[in-house]
């Protein structure tokens, strides 16, 4: 899809969201009026309160403090706060079901599924405002094939991640294809992550069934299953505690994994990256504004920035992920560019597929293992 | 004002505060039991009660289908399923029953255990017919087998520091809880840098020319096993130690006299006052180990599934009738068990019980006596705790200063410029340092006193004290994931009241209080074994001389049992450095998080800087737990 498609199926969901949108904010008429007008003064002054997850502001070298800073001097009367939610977007999903206050403005790290389990929990299109992205002029920058297909126009892709595998070469060779992961060379090599609780796992589910279908993804686990796969509670635990202790050869992890072997001078053998069937899976993460926000205009501004230019080039390298605009638009470092790896082909299931489905493939796959 | 005018002020001011006194000394355990009630409510019995309406109330209405759903489901209750679905069909069950059995049988034949190793040995294998667990029963049989691996490692630990003298014992002593404190990513990767294919345990192997092995996959139901005993075998041991420095040894000086064996006397005499500190601890580790949640899936994978890791995926999905439903059975079962065991420990009590302590024979004082079976034994055990405790303690600290290329200091170096320069929405180290120390004596002070009333109420009350006891264990009982539920709903969002006002409770307090609440039944578990034997008599004696029933209390039951009430004080600040999951919920957006929640917040691409949080938590926390166990110590005997 061209970049100007993306865009016009971002406003043009407008048209397919309408219905949603008519309960919510009591617009109605114009389609391609989406609730949002551009006002002839905006109002750039308070606090705009921007929700996040943890590793955007609190781990090793995180891009959140360099978009506070950016972000206030480009904006002198605006501060921008950063807010953590424990359970990421459940908690603002919660709330809204319980009536409770949400102070939050911004939402930075959005999921397809994340807008799936909100639809499936509250009201179709709820929660985030269906955007105008006629306000964020620096959505026409945005690459083709992240679009997030929310039927509600709710979100903007900011960066992107690819699930692959990582592999010690010493010890296996690479894989060429799903399939190949099965045979005996593979045997007790993979690690992966449980679906029910770690993003990366949910990514790789994902993936086989968008390999082998919704009626063939469970036997492809049978067989992995038999070749021994080991599937831990989280990406830390798979990674961090089980991998990096040579405990296994291959673990489903991150394309951008030498960008660290590479700054922690780690023996690259071990970090070699596999794409089978020439895919990785792209998981997109997205921005979008509560509904509720009273900074609208602010908020508007910060999409906008984090767009820019020099934002997205921050966000990718410190939150070692692909930026989500084209690369014309974006200045990496050459060391950057040597050692994330992009898949030839990026998959992922799509909202209209993960909705009303995602819930039960994960329960079915989980039960799969658990069941003793 | 002239001087006798003066006095005479004084003189009532006296007068009336000594009356005051005596008021507050006649009702001390009446507002004290109050009080405690206030919180349990608050903290306790409201959130836990919003969640569970979600099992019962459907759109409004009052409905047992999510219960029959769950009963139902041989994925939860295995074989049980199809009981609980028809119970009526007695005939058909008893018939299943029956086949199961003649199915089961007995072969002995020759095996070689000990890989790479051939030395046959006969192997009694006991056929057992698959049957389908379940969830429940699955996650009941590990339990199980962590309970009595946790009493195999805690045990042999009581008896060496309960009756061996040696330098470095109190310390030691003070230092048994410390693994309790530790979150769990700390522990799996303290496991695997231990036993992993390329951890200590395996380059320690690798000397003698042996290994690599796969420890960790080669049974990861026994690792996981292991990991629950590094969790609470500590437990069992300080609970039992507690138990073991009261025992009044006269009576079996007396039975020695009398003609008795040592190991009589040990069988008739100590055995009987130290079975509920080592049935508490039992009990205790089944409980948490029915309830594991990260420690089963970091270490030995979905495979080991436990139902509490289901209440968390479906509380991930919203599902929370489900969530709630699975709850409520986990939590009935645990209340049942501990029902169960309090009724057995009230028909214990009314032992007499003198304040005579034992003494401790020196560990190693001579050669000699260092090479007897007995010494040799306890080496033995000596390094068997070595690998499994201080091994993946070790290899975490190791692992704060190490990274892929070798020796490193950045990870610290994180810490400290995050202290210096980091900003006020991130996480800085010494806030959370001082923050759990200050909740960890502040939950002390607040769950020391709960934990006694509770004692000193239930413990003569007899059938209706164990009811009341059960209840006050609820804090156990109840999923760590539904209690946090319970409290974000409850508590953090409040709960609108009419005129627009919403009841809220967040930030520090909060946090004391739900420690204490997660804390106070460790007290009492402490606590009421050691309260239950104490001769009823002396409490008697000391009403009829006109003592309040507080004074009694404070002058004659306390002091008796000043090793419990240590113990427990020891466990409840060790509760509160390592809560985690209500800790992470009400210190939200706030600045009262603790170290545990650095550790986890620290936890990014790289976990570097997680670890060295980790290690300092470590460090902080050892030596607060010699501190803690100093003074205490003080007013033990």
């Amino acid at each position: 899809m061209k970049r100007r498609t993306f865009v016009g199926a971002v406003g043009g969901s407008a048209v397919a969201g309408i219905a949603g949108c008519l309960t919510r904010d009591g617009e109605n008429g114009d389609p391609a009026n989406d609730g949002d007008p551009e006002p002839d003064d905006l109002d750039l002054e308070g606090e705009l309160q921007v929700a996040t997850y943890e590793t955007m502001v609190d781990g090793e070298g995180t891009a959140g403090p360099w978009l506070k800073e950016a972000f206030e001097k480009e904006y002198p009367d605006a501060e921008l706060t950063w807010t953590v939610p424990n359970n990421a977007i459940n908690d603002y999903i919660d709330r809204e079901r319980q009536n409770a206050d949400i102070d939050a403005d911004v939402y930075l790290g959005a999921n397809v599924d994340d807008l799936v389990r909100i639809d499936d929990t509250l009201d179709d299109g709820g929660l985030l405002r269906k955007l105008n992205v006629d306000r964020i002029d620096n959505a026409e920058r945005i690459r083709d094939g992240l679009e997030m297909g929310d039927p509600h126009g709710r979100v903007l892709p900011y960066d992107t991640g690819y699930i692959c595998l990582v592999y010690d070469e010493t010890v296996v060779d690479e894989p060429e294809t799903l399939d190949d992961l099965t045979e005996p060379a593979y045997e007790d090599a993979l690690l992966a992550q449980n679906a029910q609780s770690a993003d990366s796992g949910q990514a790789f589910l994902l993936w086989t069934i968008d390999a082998y279908g919704e009626d063939g993804y469970l036997d492809y686990w049978r067989a992995l299953d038999e070749n021994g796969v080991r599937i831990l509670d989280s990406w830390d635990e798979s990674y961090t505690a089980s991998y990096m202790n040579g405990e296994r050869p291959m673990v489903v992890s991150y394309s951008t994994d030498q960008v660290f072997a590479n700054e922690y001078d780690y023996d690259m053998s071990r970090h070699q990256i596999a794409f089978p069937n020439d895919q990785g899976y792209a998981n997109p993460e997205g921005m979008g504004i509560f509904e509720g926000t009273s900074e609208l205009d602010l908020a508007y501004e910060f999409l906008n920035f984090a767009l820019s230019s020099e934002s997205q080039a921050v966000i990718a390298q410190r939150n070692v992920q692909f930026p989500a605009v084209e690369s014309e638009y974006v200045d990496l470092d050459e060391e950057f560019d040597q050692y994330a790896h992009v898949p030839p082909e990026a998959v992922t299931i799509g909202y209209d597929d993960l909705r009303g489905n995602l819930n039960g493939w994960v329960e079915d796959w989980a039960r799969e293992f658990a069941g003793q | 004002m002239s001087r006798p005018e003066r006095s005479e002020r004084g003189a009532g001011l006296r007068r009336r505060s000594a009356t005051a006194r005596r008021w507050l000394e006649r009702r001390a355990l009446a507002l004290t039991a109050l009080a405690t009630a206030a919180v349990l409510a608050v903290m306790l019995y409201f959130p836990v009660g919003v969640v569970f309406v979600n099992a019962v109330f459907d759109d409004g209405t009052a409905t047992l289908a999510f219960f029959r759903a769950v009963l139902t489901d041989p994925f939860y209750f295995g074989v049980l399923a199809d009981v609980f679905a028809e119970p009526l069909a007695v005939r058909t069950h008893l018939e299943s029953l029956v086949g199961w059995l003649t199915a089961v049988s007995i072969t002995v034949s020759l095996e070689y255990p000990l890989p790479g190793i051939p030395l046959p040995v006969p192997w009694p294998s006991f056929e057992l017919p698959a049957f389908r667990k379940g969830l429940f029963g699955f996650t009941a049989y590990q339990a199980a087998l962590s309970t009595i691996a946790s009493l195999a490692l805690g045990l042999p630990a009581a008896y060496v520091l309960a009756n061996y003298e040696f330098r470095g014992r109190r310390t030691l002593r003070s230092l048994t809880i410390l693994p309790f404190v530790l979150p769990g990513i700390m522990v799996a990767v303290g496991f695997y840098a231990m036993f992993g294919r390329t951890g200590t345990l395996n380059q320690l192997l690798a000397i003698g020319g042996l290994g690599p092995f796969p420890f960790i996959e080669w049974n990861p139901l026994a690792i996981v096993i292991v990991a629950h005993a590094f969790y609470n075998a500590p437990l069992v041991a300080r609970v039992t130690v507690a138990a073991w420095e009261s025992v009044d040894v006269r009576a079996g000086e007396t039975a020695r006299s009398l003609g008795a064996s040592p190991r009589r006397a040990f069988r008739d005499i100590v055995v009987p006052q130290l079975l509920p500190a080592v049935m508490t601890g039992a009990l205790l580790t089944f409980i948490f180990t029915f309830m594991t949640f990260p420690i089963v899936l970091a270490l030995g994978g979905l495979q080991l599934a436990t139902v509490e890791v289901w209440i968390y995926d479906r509380v991930r999905q919203l599902a929370y009738a489900e969530a709630a439903t699975l709850a409520i059975l986990e939590t009935v079962l645990s209340l049942a068990l501990t029902y169960a065991y309090l009724r057995y420990e009230s028909a214990r009590s009314g032992l007499a019980r003198g304040a005579t302590a034992p003494s401790r024979t020196p560990l190693f004082p001579d050669l000699r006596t260092a090479l007897s079976p007995r010494r040799l034994a306890i080496i033995g055990y000596g390094l068997v705790t070595v690998v499994v405790f201080v091994g993946p303690m070790a290899s975490l600290v190791l692992g704060s200063v190490t990274d892929g290329s070798g020796f490193t200091l950045r990870h610290y170096a994180f810490l400290l410029e995050r202290q210096l320069e980091g900003a006020d929405y991130q996480t800085l180290p010494w806030i959370a340092i001082r923050n759990s120390l200050v909740f960890g004596v502040a939950t002390l002070v607040v769950a020391v006193p709960m934990g006694v009333v509770v004692s000193v109420v239930t413990v003569r009350a007899g059938r209706g004290g164990a009811i009341v006891d059960t209840l006050a264990m609820l804090p156990l009982a109840v999923s760590g994931v539904v209690f946090g539920i319970g409290l974000l709903q409850g508590l953090v969002f409040g709960i609108p009241l009419p005129g627009g006002w919403r009841f809220q409770v967040t930030g520090a307090v909060a946090i004391v209080a739900a420690h204490a609440v997660a804390a106070y039944p460790f007290v009492t578990r402490n606590v009421s074994p050691l309260l239950a034997n104490l001769d009823p008599a002396m409490v008697e004696s000391a009403r009829a001389l006109g003592a309040s029933r507080y004074r009694a209390l404070r002058d004659v039951e306390l002091p008796l049992v000043a090793s419990g009430i240590v113990a427990g004080a020891a466990f409840a600040f060790a509760i509160s450095i390592g809560e985690f999951s209500s800790t992470v919920i009400l210190a939200s957006g706030s600045e009262a998080y603790t170290m545990p929640v650095a550790v986890e917040r620290y936890l990014g691409r790289r976990s570097g800087p997680a670890i060295a949080m980790g290690t300092v938590l470590l460090g902080v926390t050892a030596a607060s737990f010699v501190v803690v166990d100093r003074v205490g110590g003080r007013f033990e005997r």
